[in-house]
């Protein structure tokens, strides 16, 4: 019986590091430091990413940043619009011909990238795994709630 | 991920010594089984130190775990890319290869090459050419040069869009020059390269006024648009004015042109995207201008009234388009109304890299108007696209169109289009 309890747990010990690597943090919604928006609803932020609103309140051009295929922000980004990858391509391409944007959203390789990004480009916005954002990058709100809050409602 | 390699190694570890504890158990094959499992996390955890280890050093731009990201920004340099400006001409490319096939000898339009007396052929249809060029922040150039086949496998050129545009902010986006008139959702949501469209072809109603369509599809002026404060409706306008200069081809093979000889329009169109369903546009629009009814007496003019209404739904893999239409022509001088209703509905949804598609049309034209090579006609389409890649695409598309006091009409399309 002894034995079978020390199984026991050194099976439940066993899985923890599985579960700490199976956890999903909630993708940030990360803004330049100097950008006065610090809440937007999840309609709002649809329709910054994919292009319907091209202008921060103040003025300033969104320039949307995203990751690569196959990123866990590129899904969360592609579920947020609805999409598949190639409808996304085939999205901003239309979007270009129509002369809604001037080009697709700029694909960057790496996290370190996207942070550098969000500091040196004014009205720029990425989807960012909230552990990896650092001061001085802006996490937005989404619907009232910061990553890690209950109700946060990207992931 | 950084801060857990090391608890999971930890834990390995004194994972492994209690297993050396209870090595002399009763249930060696259970503990068998548990040193396989911890040696199969050991590498996985071995795997993803090696992976962090080899992004850290192809990334020098990476920061380190602890590093602030003040530091590494001010020491690195951005990328010429992250400046997201695009100074020069970009262009980009659409084409198509078509085959068509008609079960009447004679087909309805000259058009695409399909030759009077002929049943089927192949064309070739729009290579399009469409060129965008950043002047400022706010300002930019777009143009759409389309090389477009006739008869007898000649080709025209059209100046199909050259656009200044001007988007002083959401609110107020301005565009001079030649444009696609916002009648509706589908003549500015797809203009002319075929690759975009889900069907081998536009819907009747939809067409390009120069290959038979009956609208004034294209106009020089001005367009302003934008959004409407209008919170979770999510309202957007269009504004319109300018000269159309439409001459269309009848569509019954008669080689006639109908020369419309428009005054001045006035478009006014009011479309929604509400928060709550994202991808669903709802709009309307009307159109108005003066036009010659050369039909009626070469000195007959009629105010052109053109109103629609949409509903589109685009998203999930789900295409919806619906438009209605009324065009309505008031003689002048007379209490003559000509009244042309129109709609088409079609439907796709993706299944993979295919999409089958189905689109049914109506058209009721007055016999008496200047569209009176259209007449009734109505039926539907079905067929299928797939994308072979996110740049080329074939479709086939079966068509049966009935027509009044004609005999119905039966075509299969297909259609390879692309982009480059």
């Amino acid at each position: 019986m002894r034995t079978n309890v020390n199984l026991f747990l050194l099976w439940m010990f066993l899985l923890c590091p599985l579960a700490a690597f199976a956890q999903k943090t909630d993708i940030a919604v990360v803004v330049n430091p100097g950008n006065p928006v610090s809440s937007l609803t999840l309609p709002q932020l649809r329709k910054f990413l994919a292009g319907e609103k091209r202008s921060w309140p103040n003025g300033q051009a969104v320039r949307v940043f995203v990751r690569a295929s196959g990123t866990r922000e590129r899904i969360t980004l592609l579920k947020l619009l609805g999409m598949s990858e190639s409808e996304y391509k085939q999205y901003w391409t239309a979007q270009v011909f129509r002369g809604e944007a001037q080009a697709e959203p700029l694909t960057l390789p790496s996290n370190g990238m996207q942070k550098e990004a969000i500091v040196a480009i004014p009205g720029a916005i990425v989807l960012m795994d909230s552990r990896d954002v650092k001061p001085p990058a802006k996490v937005v709100r989404v619907d009232g709630h910061l990553p890690g809050e209950s109700g946060y409602p990207i992931q | 991920m950084r801060h857990v390699c090391p608890i999971v190694i930890a834990i390995l570890v004194a994972s492994a010594s209690s297993l050396a504890q209870i090595a002399g158990s009763s249930e060696p094959e259970t503990i068998r089984l548990l040193v396989q499992q911890v040696n199969e996390l050991r590498g996985k955890v071995d795997a993803l130190e090696a992976k962090q280890a080899s992004q850290t050093s192809a990334n020098p731009d990476l920061p380190a775990p602890d590093q602030p990201l003040e530091e590494s920004a001010s020491t690195t340099a951005l990328p010429n890319e992250l400046s997201h400006e695009v100074r020069g001409i970009q262009w980009r490319g659409f084409g198509e290869f078509n085959y068509k096939v008609l079960d009447q000898r004679t087909p309805e339009l000259g058009t695409f090459g399909s030759l009077p007396g002929s049943a089927g052929n192949f064309y070739s249809g729009d290579f399009d050419l469409f060129l965008t060029s950043r002047i400022s922040d706010k300002a930019s150039v777009l143009s759409e040069i389309v090389f477009g086949q006739g008869a007898a496998q000649s080709f025209d050129v059209d100046l199909e869009r050259v656009l200044l545009k001007y988007d002083y902010n959401d609110h107020l986006k301005m565009s001079f020059g030649r444009y696609h008139t916002g009648i509706g959702y589908y003549n500015t949501a797809f203009h002319s390269g075929k690759w975009l469209h889900t069907t081998a072809d536009r819907p009747l109603i939809m067409e390009f006024a120069s290959d038979g369509g009956l609208l004034p599809t294209q106009a020089i002026g001005v367009s302003v648009t934008g959004l409407i404060p209008s919170g979770k409706l999510g309202l957007n306008y269009l504004f319109e004015y300018g000269s159309s200069d439409t001459i269309r081809p009848d569509i019954n093979g008669s080689g006639n042109l109908d020369d419309e000889n428009n005054g001045n329009h006035v478009n006014l169109v009011v479309f929604a995207h509400p928060d709550a369903i994202p991808g669903l546009q709802v709009g309307a629009s009307v159109y108005h201008d003066k036009i010659s009814v050369f039909e009626l007496g070469p000195s007959v003019r009629a105010g052109q009234t053109i109103v629609n209404g949409h509903v589109v739904y685009v998203g999930h893999g789900i295409e919806f388009l619906s438009e209605g239409f009324l065009v309505r022509h008031a003689l002048e001088n007379s209490s003559t109304r000509l009244n042309t209703p129109a709609f088409y509905t079609q439907f796709s949804k993706r299944i993979g890299h295919l999409r089958p598609f189905f689109r049914y049309q109506y058209i009721n034209a007055s016999q008496r108007s200047l569209f009176e090579d259209v007449g009734l006609r109505y039926g539907p389409s079905f067929g299928a696209r797939y994308d072979f890649s996110d740049n080329v695409a074939f479709k086939v598309q079966l068509d049966h169109t009935v027509r009044q006091n004609q005999p119905d009409l039966n075509g299969l399309q297909t259609q390879l289009a692309f982009t480059f």
